[in-house]
């Protein structure tokens, strides 16, 4: 009888060891689960995602991903590596992720509403590759967003107005692509010219400057003696 | 024959698909190049402006540049505030066609600016030329910069009026033409209200949150406002 209580106590310490370890693997690897189902929704003929290995315990050592001193995804960095596929509804649960650059690539089908929590997300590139959809109105939920460049795909639909609660948005290039509406002018947009929205044909963008208005006249100077 | 045709093909096809995917904008190119011929730069600060390697973006890594995406020469902003930089304001921002934002502010430029400014950056959102030597007036053409949310021209030498038609500018939020030389009636602007700070130290402005304007007209014991120097 005597040996129950210390055969339990080891018992439960080898359990709880082993929760431990369960739940630290696990966090790792929810992250490298995602990523990975971003690997099997793409084509890659360049084999950029070559160490994209999920057996290892999290995705820090990939290659074209970069983990913060936490061990959690804050870039990934794709750009101009000839992808073809989509993206992943998985990639909103890199909660840590400050920069998404997959520009320049061959990538079709929509943009994910799941992008929208990103809430550290600081830049979203997804710029000259074949995006159709919407620009999903989550994305105005990416309060720290400083660049979004959308440019040159295919998306269609109305701009968010949701965008214009981003007050840290320094960027915004939607050229090119098949957007319609009205552009908002108040919020964030107030920075943003004609530029940002240049080649879609049924968007209506705020009117181009005027030829200069003749001169009023002179008005009264004050009177000095 | 046959694969001399084929090469020459491939060779076509390799321009035809480089020229495509390049955005470089051989303009915005010219106009960096022209802001560094025209104004001295005592101190060496553009050392960094080499235009003698040209690959894709490249003038993106140049020192106060920043380009709408970084591998495109295409040029956002330019902010060259406080770097000694002597001449007259850059007529060669005309070919800067995607410009939003300009500070030259804290330099020794000098001369008057373009009456044309609506021409040479019309798309700009935030320009700010403070504290240098530009002389002469305001030209009223910065009114047809519809998209100007900043505008600062304090600490300069600017005479004159301000213009009207600045008043036109609805996206106004900051503007400062503080420690000029200008005088009369302010510009009425709408919505946006600029304090009595926006307008301090020029000898003799008045209306909007200064005092008002005197009718040239009054013919009475002469109230005077402002210096009489």
């Amino acid at each position: 009888m005597d040996r129950m209580p210390s055969q339990i106590s080891t018992f439960s310490l080898l359990l709880f060891i082993l929760v431990l370890y369960n739940f630290s693997t696990v966090d790792g690897n929810a992250e490298g689960d995602a990523l990975f189902a971003l690997k099997t929704r793409l084509t890659d003929p360049n084999n950029v995602l070559q160490s994209w290995d999920p057996t290892l315990i999290n995705p820090c050592m990939w290659l074209h991903v970069t983990c913060n001193f936490q061990n959690s995804v804050s870039r990934v960095d794709l750009g101009n590596a000839n992808l073809n596929g989509q993206l992943v509804p998985e990639l909103g649960q890199l909660v840590n992720l400050q920069y998404l650059e997959i520009f320049g690539n061959n990538i079709s089908g929509i943009i994910p509403e799941e992008l929208g929590n990103l809430t550290s997300l600081v830049s979203l590139d997804l710029y000259e590759n074949q995006l159709q959809g919407h620009i999903p109105k989550t994305l105005g939920k990416l309060q720290k967003l400083r660049y979004l460049r959308l440019n040159n795909n295919a998306l269609r639909g109305t701009i968010p107005y949701s965008l214009t609660t981003i007050t840290t948005l320094q960027v915004l290039d939607l050229s090119n692509n098949h957007l319609r509406g009205y552009v908002p002018v108040n919020g964030s947009f107030s920075h943003f010219t004609p530029i940002s929205f240049a080649n879609n044909p049924k968007l209506i963008v705020p009117a181009l400057p005027q030829a200069p208005a003749p001169a009023p006249a002179p008005a009264p100077a004050p009177l000095v003696s | 024959m046959m694969t001399r045709i084929w090469m020459i093909l491939s060779l076509c096809l390799w321009i035809f698909i480089t020229s495509y995917r390049s955005n470089a904008v051989q303009s915005d190119i010219d106009c960096l190049r022209s802001i560094k011929q025209s104004l001295q730069d005592p101190e060496n600060l553009l050392s960094s402006w080499d235009f003698s390697n040209s690959t894709e973006g490249f003038i993106c890594r140049f020192t106060g540049v920043e380009c709408w995406h970084p591998d495109e020469s295409r040029v956002l902003n330019i902010y060259l505030s406080d770097m000694g930089l002597k001449g007259q304001f850059p007529l060669g921002l005309k070919n800067c066609t995607s410009l939003t934002g300009l500070d030259l502010s804290s330099n020794k430029l000098e001369g008057s600016l373009p009456a044309n400014m609506s021409d040479i950056v019309g798309y700009i959102t935030s320009l700010d030329l403070s504290s240098n030597n530009f002389v002469g007036e305001i030209p009223g053409t910065i009114g047809n910069c519809s998209f100007l949310n900043v505008l600062r021209l304090n600490n300069n030498h600017f005479t004159g009026q301000i213009p009207g038609q600045l008043g036109a500018l609805k996206r106004m939020k900051e503007f400062s033409v503080a420690n000029n030389g200008l005088t009369g009636q302010v510009p009425f602007f709408g919505n946006f209200t600029p304090s009595a700070s926006s307008y301090a130290g020029n000898p003799g402005l008045c209306g909007g949150p200064l005092s008002p304007c005197e009718d040239t007209k009054k013919n009475n014991s002469g109230l005077i406002i402002g210096n009489t120097l």
